[in-house]
């Protein structure tokens, strides 16, 4: 390069313009610098804005209802003639109902899920887990009211034809292969302290007897599950069976980051000690990432909680605490489900009980998600901490 | 614990996971099968006759002539049909008082399904609503009327102890000796000659509208609907979801405030949907007053709230992903911050970007509960671009809970139900694998 194409002059002599900026000039530039970014930071607060809003006006909304009404019917009864002379809006059942839905959803999606986690993240290879990752994405890509229509078009009269047929098999195949383990397992630990001689002996012995009391308790739940009457197949069973496998891709995928964050070495210590992969993985590894699972749960339930169209087309609707509670052919009617069903009859009589009813329910679903997500964020913080990231 | 024991158990871990796999993919398979094997029904079938007739006078398609010809050579077919149940008429015309009132009931409900099968009969009044004006479309459904021709549906209740059973009896026996007993063999002889079925392609069945609450035609104004909602949502969502990813990884600095706004976007992801739907009734309508009731406007801006978080972290993640050696070559050159990321960061994000903005389309697309309240309905029009401003639209996903639990003739529609939950899906399954695939070229192209 030569010496002129440097110089901080032109070949006429004129001095370049300065590198520096003038004072002004980077006056100006800050000032545009820092509108922009303020304009940047109103723009993403507008996300924190529109929760408070959110919060605000549900929040008006119901507060009428309370005014009218007090708190004590809402929370506590569980009469719900909202329409009857004089009305009655005693939403227990309910609250009822969500929570039997949702805990029957985790049911089926918390044990499924973390198994299929701990699979794609310790047991499958490489190869079959990018098999495996579409379908996860698009059984969380189906929208929710295909999962209703499956629900109430197809599973319910299939589950109110054979549902005790259905259900018998499907305690065969999941209780059989348990049993035989358990009864393998307690026959070892049983015969561990006899004498060397006799070991085996007692083995056999223990795994006939254990195995023979499981089997024949396995039939005889089998056999109740299969005279079981089925009325409906609208019923809180098959809302939580199709709401549990709506909320596995949640579940299995945030359950299997925080699995894949609980790192290698971990792992590798624990084989070293001379452990099974199953035992690494139950004693080392789910404990270490125990705050993400617990996250990954909490997300699950978030989403079985908030859904609308799978409980309002496929639990029944019936404003009812079945007895005895555990009841889960009965149908039961949900939170979510009653604002959807609802409001269309609401909606002219805007201002009365009745529709203000609707605004205090999503108040408190709101107020049920916003504590499960703080829940939430504090174990993701924790198991982050944990892990020391 | 024996050695063995241990192994055994840990083969049975392994194999409860690969269990846990295989059952999540059966479950998709089983919950996409009957989507898949019934909904391709409204797209290809056999249409008889009246299929031809409905199409030619409701959406003005096919020839004329060749249809009425058809028409013609039916009629002839029928014209035995008709006969037998003419001369059965007059045989209970001519009965006593007593008989003839009990005969006239169950001539009443023979006349009922001839109705159904084979439209109005000969010498009837045109009737009102259009699906009592045709017989049965399509072939599948005319075998099924066939049935309950010919079959009575009775309730068994010998045994005391149970529920009545459901036994069929054939609708012959009551009429035993009569003039009208030929009919019951002529009809299921003759069906074919008289409803002429033939195969039928309808792909229009996409971008035709319904007629008579989705009885005949297609799903045009849902489809036209789900799209104007869910590129009205993008719309709000997307410039709104990027620039705050701009700002949460460029501008801002890991503090207090950052946290506190990812706990209020975390805060918004976990929102039930139907909440949404109420916020944006008391909001959107009853307070800002976008429009005087339920538009694609309010229901566009309900969705963006719903999708708002998905792209804000979509985007977040893709800018994260652009290598920092791109932002400092850039910032080597002299470029300025803003200009680094609005000419290098952006453009070497936009495929992540894409890929995000993608699936929040196909989570907008299939949403029911927040445009329940804001913005769908029943029944409508297909809606000019304008309209839309102030005007409530039909929408796949509303309209698919709507003929399935709130429709009148709930059974009589099942093809259109599974095709209209079959196009959904296609839908929003077609922008995921957009997705994927525009994910994989991008990590391949990463990876370098």
């Amino acid at each position: 390069m030569s010496q002129a194409e440097l110089s901080l002059t032109d070949p006429l002599g004129r001095p370049r313009q300065s590198l520096l900026l003038s004072k002004r000039a980077t006056r100006a530039k800050q000032v545009a610098s820092l509108a922009g970014r303020s304009v940047l930071f109103l723009i993403t607060s507008s996300s924190v804005l529109a929760v408070l809003f959110i919060f605000y006006y549900i929040a008006q909304d119901a507060l009428p209802f309370f005014r009218l009404r007090g708190a004590g019917e809402f929370f506590t009864s569980s009469e719900w003639y909202p329409s009857a002379e004089p009305a009655s809006f005693g939403s227990l059942s309910m609250f009822f109902g969500s929570g039997i839905v949702t805990l029957g959803a985790s049911l089926v999606a918390v044990p499924l899920g973390v198994a299929a986690a701990v699979c794609l993240s310790d047991v499958l290879p490489f190869g079959v887990r990018q098999l495996a990752k579409p379908v996860i994405e698009m059984l969380a890509a189906i929208p929710s009211v295909a999962y209703g229509f499956f629900a109430l078009v197809v599973f319910a009269p299939l589950l109110q034809e054979r549902g005790g047929a259905m259900l018998e098999v499907a305690a065969y195949v999941i209780g059989g292969p348990l049993a035989f383990l358990a009864a393998v397992v307690l026959a070892d630990l049983t015969s561990s302290r006899a004498p060397e001689k006799a070991r085996w002996a007692g083995r056999i012995v223990a795994f006939l007897l254990f195995g023979g009391a499981m089997a024949f308790g396995l039939v005889a739940l089998g056999g109740m599950l299969r005279g079981l009457p089925i009325d409906s197949g609208t019923n809180a069973l098959n809302a939580s069976i199709i709401l549990g496998i709506m909320a596995l891709p949640t579940v299995v995928s945030v359950s299997e980051d925080a699995l894949q964050a609980a790192g290698r070495d971990l792992r590798e210590g624990s084989y070293a000690l001379g452990a099974t992969r199953a035992e690494t993985i139950l004693r080392v590894v789910i404990p270490a990432s125990a705050s993400g699972i617990c996250a990954a749960v909490i997300l699950g339930v978030m989403r079985a909680v908030g859904e609308t169209m799978v409980v309002w087309m496929a639990s029944g609707n019936a404003a009812q605490i079945p007895s005895p509670w555990y009841d889960l052919t009965a149908p039961v009617r949900t939170l979510t489900a009653t604002i959807a069903g609802d409001m269309g009859e609401a909606d002219h009589v805007t201002g009365s009980a009745r529709y203000h009813v609707l605004f205090a329910m999503a108040l408190s679903l709101l107020a049920i998600s916003f504590v499960l997500n703080l829940a939430s964020e504090g174990a993701t913080r924790r198991a982050r901490r944990k892990l020391g990231h | 614990m024996q050695l063995g024991t241990r192994k055994l158990l840990d083969r049975a871990f392994s194999g409860l996971g690969i269990c846990s796999i295989l059952l999540l993919a059966a479950a998709l398979l089983i919950i996409l099968a009957p989507m898949a094997g019934r909904g391709w029904r409204a797209f290809l079938f056999r249409g008889t006759v009246e299929y031809r007739r409905m199409m030619l006078e409701r959406f003005q398609r096919g020839d004329r002539e060749a249809i009425e010809a058809e028409e013609a050579q039916a009629a002839k077919a029928r014209q035995g049909a008709f006969d037998i149940l003419a001369a059965y008429e007059k045989e209970v015309a001519a009965l006593g008082f007593l008989e003839r009132r009990t005969r006239q009931d169950d001539l009443e409900k023979v006349r009922d399904c001839m109705r159904d099968l084979l439209g109005p009969l000969p010498g009837e009044e045109r009737p009102v609503l259009p699906r009592d004006q045709y017989g049965q479309t399509r072939w599948d459904r005319a075998k099924a009327k066939l049935d309950r021709l010919l079959l009575v549906e009775t309730y068994d209740y010998s045994d005391p102890t149970k529920m009545g059973v459901k036994v069929m009896v054939p609708r012959v026996d009551r009429f035993k000796g009569t003039a009208l007993e030929p009919l019951f063999t002529t009809v299921p002889e003759h069906l074919e000659a008289m409803m002429l079925p033939r195969v039928e392609f309808y792909w229009r069945f996409l971008f035709d509208v319904s007629h008579d609450a989705h009885f005949f035609g297609g799903v045009w104004p849902e489809m036209l609907g789900t799209i104007y909602l869910t590129v009205g949502a993008m719309l709000f969502a997307v410039p709104m979801g990027v620039v705050a990813a701009i700002y949460l990884v460029e501008f801002a600095h890991e503090g207090r405030v950052v946290s506190i706004l990812r706990t209020f976007i975390s805060t918004l992801a976990g929102v039930p949907s139907i909440v949404f739907g109420l916020f944006g009734l008391a909001f959107f309508i009853n307070t800002l007053g976008v429009s005087g009731s339920k538009s694609v406007l309010a229901g566009s801006l309900t969705l963006a709230l719903l999708v708002l978080p998905t792209v804000i972290r979509a985007a977040e993640e893709a800018i994260r992903a652009v290598p920092q050696t791109y932002k400092e070559a850039a910032l080597s050159l002299g470029a300025s911050r803003w200009r680094t990321v609005v000419t290098v960061m952006l453009p070497a994000a936009l495929p992540g970007i894409l890929t995000g903005i993608v699936i929040s389309m196909g989570r907008a697309a299939g949403e029911t509960a927040p445009i329940i309240f804001t913005a769908a309905v029943s029944v409508g029009k297909p809606l000019g671009l304008g309209e839309t401003l102030s005007q409530p639209t039909p929408a796949l996903p509303w309209n698919i809970y709507n003929l399935c639990s709130e429709h009148a003739e709930v059974n009589e529609i099942r093809h259109v139900q599974y095709g209209m939950v079959l196009t959904l899906v296609l839908l929003v399954l077609f922008l995921n694998a957009a997705a994927i695939i525009l994910r994989a070229r991008i990590s391949k192209k990463l990876r370098g």
